[in-house]
């Protein structure tokens, strides 16, 4: 039995979707601008993109590089991150090295990639990268630094090497913290996915979204959008699973609020 | 057993009067001088020389801050000493090794790991085949009192429960000396009671070398065969006090015996002297 708490905990998001298309669908039958489809429009729009197998391409291409940003990236990131954290020498030389690169937006690095990797995924994929390695690295540094001393210490006395106790103790007593960068990660991946095929277009999600607002096909673009955001819910919901599971044995965190799984 | 002597000071001996054969642990003249953060040096330990027979258990006593912790460290090979050194069975300790089992106030289990996988850790990681490391786990687990809570993970527990996996996961790796560092320091007092009635039952059974650290009186003298007396700033050590009193020890017998009273209301007056007498005096 579900309870009556629990039916509107999960009812809750279906019913903030459906307030928001009808607030879009008021607002654009009142404001009656072209480029402003209804959200009955829009929605209609999106059968004929997914049925159609160059934008279903496209699409796959842009999950593609995401999917291998995102990744190379949480290689990359997590073991130097968590080096970070457990060596101060480490720490020195990366930090000032990532607080140059913090405040810049990710995008704004894309002509100059560009002129060196050309337009093709490896510029896009790239971009990707950076854009998700940054809070990877901060959450794994953040969650080794916490590491408590006495379970490294516990470790060193059963005869754990330094290399052993990165691996065996603060790898898996960071994972909480870790995966909370990873999420955040994710959606990072998806906004520099779309940003970096805005900038290149070629092929691609973003690309079939601005090419249609190049030709007024407003209903098209709002259609990706909509495609674009239930993406970014349906990937934020399929890795909230995997790190329910994975962190079963951590102490409860606070809920993450924008989540539907 | 011994006859009690009649004159509290006849059993409070200085600390070098003796040099027993069967040392587990020398402590020579260590000394210990923190960095604090206005660039001052903080001596916490100044000239500590100890020795802890193999077998015994010996508990370090004092007010907190006196550098109990510290000198439990540098056993443990966690800390190296500002000067001095410690010796296991004659080897100078350099660092952490599996013949040195710390259980530590805060428990530092690892909470990735059920009850069961944090206790055959260190059997695993000692490459002990792993159906052999699960039923000395089991045993262990058992022993501690927790049978049946093998498959619940550290949060599900109480800290009482947590305290007895931390000590079920250090004595599985075989240690030959116990480090335990105010173990029952977190927990309520009927569930310290218990832990420490737990302890010197398994205690008296393989009379591993145990160094306990406390600041509670009653505590240590329950548990010891020696208590060493530690007072503050710098940490030195004041007295080391044998207790002779007989084993197997019962709770309830043993709060009824006016020599462990005798102990314990000694010991105390001797704090509250120097307490009086000032600090570093
Ligand atoms: N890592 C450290 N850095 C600076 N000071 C320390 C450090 N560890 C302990 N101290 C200081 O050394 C003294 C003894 O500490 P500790 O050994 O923890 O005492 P106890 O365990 O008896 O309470 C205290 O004054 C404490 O503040
Ligand atoms: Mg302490």
């Amino acid at each position: 039995m579900i309870s009556p708490a629990a039916l509107t905990r999960r009812a809750a998001p279906v019913l903030a979707c459906i307030g928001l298309l009808a607030v879009w669908q008021v607002a654009s039958l009142v404001l009656k601008n072209d480029s402003f489809p209804t959200a009955i429009e829009a929605i209609r729009a999106i059968p004929d993109i997914l049925g159609d197998k160059e934008s279903l391409i496209n699409i796959l291409a842009s999950l593609r590089r995401m999917a291998i940003g995102f990744g190379v990236a949480v290689i990359v990131s997590i073991p130097l991150g968590l080096l970070m954290g457990r060596s101060r020498a480490v720490a020195a030389f990366f930090n000032p090295l990532l607080m140059v690169i913090y405040p810049v937006p990710k995008a704004a690095l894309m002509p100059i990639i560009m002129l060196w990797l050309g337009v093709g995924d490896i510029t896009k994929t790239l971009v990707i990268f950076l854009g998700v390695s940054l809070p990877v690295i901060y959450h794994s540094f953040e969650g080794a630094q916490a590491v408590e001393e006495k379970m490294l210490w516990s470790g060193a006395a059963m005869g754990l090497s330094p290399l052993q106790r990165l691996l065996r103790i603060v790898l898996p007593a960071a994972l909480p913290e870790i995966l909370t960068g990873c999420r955040t990660g994710l959606v990072l991946a998806l906004i520099t996915m779309i940003t970096s095929e805005m900038i290149a277009r070629q092929s691609g999600a973003g690309n079939i979204l601005f090419n249609a607002l190049d030709m007024g096909q407003y209903d098209t673009v709002f259609a990706m959008i909509i495609i674009v955001g239930a993406m970014g819910i349906c990937l934020d919901a399929i890795f909230e699973r995997v790190r329910a599971r994975l962190v079963r044995w951590s102490e409860p965190q606070f809920d993450m609020p924008l989540s539907f799984s | 057993m011994k006859v009690m002597p009649s004159r509290s000071n006849e059993w409070v001996r200085p600390l070098t009067s003796q040099k027993p054969a069967s040392a587990i642990i020398e402590i020579d003249r260590v000394s210990q001088v923190f960095q604090t953060s206005a660039r001052k040096d903080h001596l916490a330990l100044s000239d500590i020389s100890l020795t802890i027979d193999e077998g015994a258990f010996v508990s370090i006593l004092g007010p907190s801050g006196c550098g109990k912790s510290t000198l439990l460290y540098i056993v443990g090979g966690f800390v190296s000493p500002t000067s001095g050194a410690a010796k296991i069975k004659g080897q100078a300790i350099t660092g952490p090794g599996p013949d040195r089992g710390p259980v530590f106030q805060e428990f530092a289990l690892f909470p990735w790991k059920t009850v069961l996988g944090n206790v055959m850790y260190g059997p695993r990681q000692q490459a002990v085949r792993a159906v052999e490391a699960e039923a000395q786990s089991r045993a262990l687990i058992e022993m501690v009192g927790l049978k049946g809570y093998e498959n619940f993970y550290p949060k599900e527990l109480s800290g009482g429960m947590k305290q007895r996996v931390a000590l079920a996961r250090t004595l599985a790796y075989h240690p030959e000396v116990l480090l335990m560092d105010e173990p029952f320091g977190a927990l309520d007092a009927h569930t310290r009671t218990r832990l420490q009635n737990d302890l010197l039952n398994i205690w008296e059974r393989d009379r591993k070398t145990v160094l306990f650290v406390t600041h509670a009186v009653d505590e240590a003298v329950f548990l010891s065969d020696k208590v060493v007396m530690m007072s503050n700033s710098p940490g030195r050590i004041r007295q080391v006090i044998d207790i002779d009193l007989p084993r197997p020890r019962r709770r309830n017998e043993l709060l009824l015996d006016p020599r462990y009273q005798k102990y314990v209301v000694d010991i105390e007056r001797m704090f509250d002297e120097s307490d009086e007498a000032g600090p570093a005096s």
